[in-house]
């Protein structure tokens, strides 16, 4: 579960919408914690049945206006079960209370809040006194910080954005992204790719680039200890965005995973019922940077 | 020419002051159709007299202006509270005072259950968690294997037995926010918010929201109401889907339910069109017992809870503010839509600043367009100041203070949440009179039990628990607290003029008094025996 949170106006919806349209395979489902419009572009919508809308790619939309009880238990009973649930809070929501809902409840894992903020509005906004301390939080508790808005704003408003979101999270990544567009593997993860190192040999890395994000993983079979593992996604620089793994855990029968969500970290074992392919290994985003596999290959040969 | 009914008795306290005081009321076709003496009433014609009431006092049938169906299906559950409660049944359940009265109370209930079910209790009072804290070995005691849940009065908090905790995998070092831990880093059996309640209240099938919805439980509400005088009554809160629109419809039709329920629509689970519409539509599928189409908007959350949004200085024990519901800029929008298409609105605001918002949201909306007709309420309204006051006299707002929140919670509020200062002004009635601004008082029940003359005692006396004067400024006489729990609460849901008092062409709806509240002392208000209501000239005594 990814909480996306955000003020109003910041660009949630259409990053949504965009997430939506993207997805070919995973289930979304997004529960809307707003009381606005089901924010779901007209021509994605398959059915409405309530306050639930079926998407033609098999993604979901719930409201949650009947409160967070209900919304958690229509998705948690939801048939079939989503990949992944993305709960679109309302701007004045504490993403850090939605999040817990993933920590407590055994069927959910977290994967990580991610906060937008409005490169144009962010200052007007943080300075409304009656505001000011629900986007500190918005901000302080994000695992990946969105900067929206860049194409519109001014280079010198972006960089002072940035630097109170730096001043306010000092460890979260901050990704600078306009018209609120972002890849879904950056947002939820490399669900799939795990599956795809399978195209890999063993004890092998690739990597491909595209214009702003570098991707990148291994293949290993070796036991890796849990601890020392966290250690070293602790360790890595923000600009590693997200890192998935499946692996062999030190002393253990069992396959365990491990999450990093810019500085969100959750290692559990793995569910039974998930469709593993049998291949172990970790892939990871970043932004682009000339030293990105240098950093990822270092820090995983450390844990052979 | 249809029936009269004349009803006799030791006085009847009508609320009109034309004619404040009568020893005779006569009904026909179910309304009021004259006061006075017998001879006064003789000249409308032959009558019936009914001299059952000959030594009863006789008030307008009382108003709830806020509470929550809840207040009926809360009491499948088991009441492990601190205060003396009476349930739909009349049963009286005495207030457990120590946690020993309470596992015994739980034992007795654990032994009644079947071999599957849970064990459900509510009402658990934080006054328990001061010294030692109820944990999860307490309850396994009561039984290591039934799963067991004790919802705390305030519905934020949850204590559980290790059955519980099982269901939910919860184990050591989990590092939840909310899931408490004992000195040997594993959960303890208090669950603090719903994110934490949330795994084990599914697997248990809790849902509060759910227990105002059966019809077991609006009958019970219907009870509930019955046995503490209210005729008139208003669940604040509701999503109303037909098919509930036609329960309540069947239920409320039947000439044994003994009141006229106010369903009002959450305004904040659909866009602000959305919610006109339905407002609108709901409005015309009110009966003469089902009154529909005004909305409820939650801004803020509790004080007891410190999620109640407080201007400065804010929270006296240092507690971050509150939080919102809304946005203040979609308040705006909200209430402008709504006072447009002339929806009634009852606006909850706890805290200073909420009301704040609230009212500087209004009076953007009057300025667009003036609605004359619509009296808009803010509900709880605990904090206001007495600038606030004048603002809602200017703006024609009323509001609904929670007097009950004065003995319940004032302690907390004095030493704790808020302070002296602000504690001392707290659900203040008599700045209501002062300004002119239309007011009630309510309990939220089940939040606090349901019982007007308990609520008018709290805002006549000002006493709290512990004993203690909160606010001697604030204080009102018994007449005016008469008048807030029967004309006062049917202005807030634009029913004045047809209930809340007893005078020619409105519903005969009564109270049924053993004493005289008048008479009976300020202190003792709260202990006015009743005998039950009348409705439509209806007799429902309390069985």
């Amino acid at each position: 579960m990814t909480v996306l949170a955000g003020f109003l106006g910041s660009g949630k919806t259409t990053l949504v919408n965009h997430l939506l349209r993207q997805a070919d395979g995973p289930r979304i489902m997004v529960l809307v914690n707003d009381f606005g419009d089901l924010p779901i572009d007209e021509d994605l919508i398959a059915a409405k049945d309530g306050d639930t809308l079926t998407l033609a790619n098999g993604c979901a939309c719930c409201s949650m206006g009947a409160g967070l009880y209900k919304a958690f238990s229509t998705a948690l009973d939801y048939e079939p079960t989503p990949d992944h649930l993305l709960i679109e809070a309302s701007g004045v929501a504490e993403p850090k209370r939605i999040a817990n809902f993933a920590r407590a409840e055994p069927d959910l894992t977290l994967n990580g809040i991610v906060t937008m903020v409005d490169a144009l509005n962010f200052q007007t906004t943080r300075e409304d006194q009656r505001l000011s301390e629900i986007v500190e939080a918005q901000i302080s508790s994000a695992h990946i910080l969105l900067l929206n808005k860049c194409d519109l704003a001014q280079q010198q408003n972006i960089d002072i954005c940035a630097e109170i979101l730096r001043h306010v999270n000092e460890t979260a990544p901050i990704i600078k992204i306009t018209h609120g567009a972002l890849s879904g593997d950056i947002f939820f993860g490399e669900g799939r790719s795990i599956d795809r190192l399978s195209e890999t040999s063993n004890d092998s890395h690739s990597h491909t680039h595209e214009t702003d994000f570098s991707r990148w993983s291994v293949a290993t079979d070796s036991e890796i200890n849990k601890a020392t593992l966290k250690e070293v996604l602790n360790h890595l620089p923000p600009s590693i965005l997200r890192v998935k793994g499946i692996f062999r855990a030190t002393g253990e029968s069992d396959l365990w995973v491990a999450h990093k969500a810019g500085t969100h970290i959750d290692i559990s074992p793995l569910s039974m019922d998930s469709s593993f392919s049998g291949r172990t290994g970790f892939v990871a985003i970043g932004t682009k940077s000339p030293d990105f596999s240098n950093i990822l290959d270092a820090a995983f040969h450390s844990l052979k | 020419m249809s029936a009269i009914t004349v009803f006799s008795a030791k006085k009847i306290i009508t609320m009109n002051p034309a004619r404040p005081n009568a020893t005779h009321v006569a009904v026909r076709d179910g309304r009021v159709l004259a006061t006075g003496t017998i001879d006064e009433i003789a000249g409308w014609g032959d009558y019936t007299l009914d001299d059952s009431f000959a030594n009863k006092v006789i008030m307008p049938g009382f108003v709830e202006g806020h509470c929550h169906l809840m207040a009926g299906g809360i009491w499948r559950y088991t009441y492990v509270g601190y205060q003396d409660r009476v349930d739909p049944d009349g049963k009286l359940w005495p207030g457990v005072k120590t946690l020993e009265e309470v596992l015994t109370r739980l034992k007795e209930a654990e032994m009644e259950l079947g071999p599957d079910d849970a064990l459900v209790a509510w009402g658990f009072d934080p006054i328990f968690l001061m010294d030692r804290r109820l944990d999860k070995n307490d309850l396994d005691n009561v039984s290591p294997s039934r799963p067991i849940a004790v919802v705390h009065s305030n519905f934020h908090l949850l204590t559980v037995n290790s059955a519980s905790l099982s269901l939910a995998n919860y184990v050591a070092d989990m590092d939840v926010d909310g899931i408490a831990l004992g000195p040997d880093g594993s959960p303890n059996g208090e669950l603090q918010e719903m994110a934490a309640m949330f795994p084990i209240m599914r697997r248990l099938g809790i849902d509060l929201r759910e227990l105002g919805r059966t019809e077991r439980s609006l009958v019970d509400f219907g009870k509930v109401c019955n046995r503490v005088g209210v005729t008139t009554a208003a669940d604040l809160i509701n999503d109303l889907p037909d098919e509930d629109v036609a329960q309540m419809k069947t239920i409320t039709d039947g000439s044994d339910y003994p009141i006229r329920l106010m369903s009002l629509l959450n305004g904040i689970s659909q866009p602000a069109d959305e919610t006109r519409e339905r407002a609108l539509e709901l409005k015309g599928k009110s009966t003469e017992k089902l009154r529909l189409g005004a909305v409820k908007i939650i801004t803020d959350g509790s004080i007891q809870g410190f999620t109640a949004r407080l201007r400065w200085p804010y929270h006296y024990n240092g507690a971050p503010n509150g939080i919102w519901n809304i946005a203040p800029e979609q308040l705006n929008v909200l209430v402008s839509v709504l006072n447009e298409a002339g929806v009634q609105m009852h606006i909850h605001t706890n805290g200073d600043e909420a009301i704040e918002v609230a009212l500087d949201a209004l009076e953007q909306a009057k300025i667009k367009k003036n609605r004359p007709d619509l009296l808009h309420v803010l509900q709880h309204c605990q904090m206001a100041d007495r600038a606030q006051f004048r603002k809602m006299k200017r703006l024609g707002v009323a509001a609904n203070l929670f007097s009950n929140h004065i003995y319940y919670f004032g302690d907390k509020h004095y030493e704790l949440t808020i302070g002296p200062d602000r504690a001392l002004r707290m659900d203040a009635c008599q700045s209501a009179i002062d300004f002119g601004v239309p007011f009630a008082i309510h309990s939220d029940a089940p939040v606090t039990p349901m019982a007007p003359l308990f609520t008018a005692w709290c805002a006549v006396n000002r006493l709290t628990e512990s004993g203690k004067l909160l606010g001697e400024y604030e204080r009102i006489s018994v007449d005016e607290a008469l008048q807030a729990i029967t004309l006062g609460a049917a202005a807030t849901l634009h029913m004045d003029h047809e209930v809340g008092s007893i005078e020619t062409g409105k519903w005969a709806d009564f109270a049924i008094l053993e004493n005289d509240p008048e008479t009976i002392g300020a202190e003792n208000l709260k202990d006015v025996g009743i005998w039950g209501t009348v409705l439509a000239g209806e007799k429902h005594k309390i069985p």
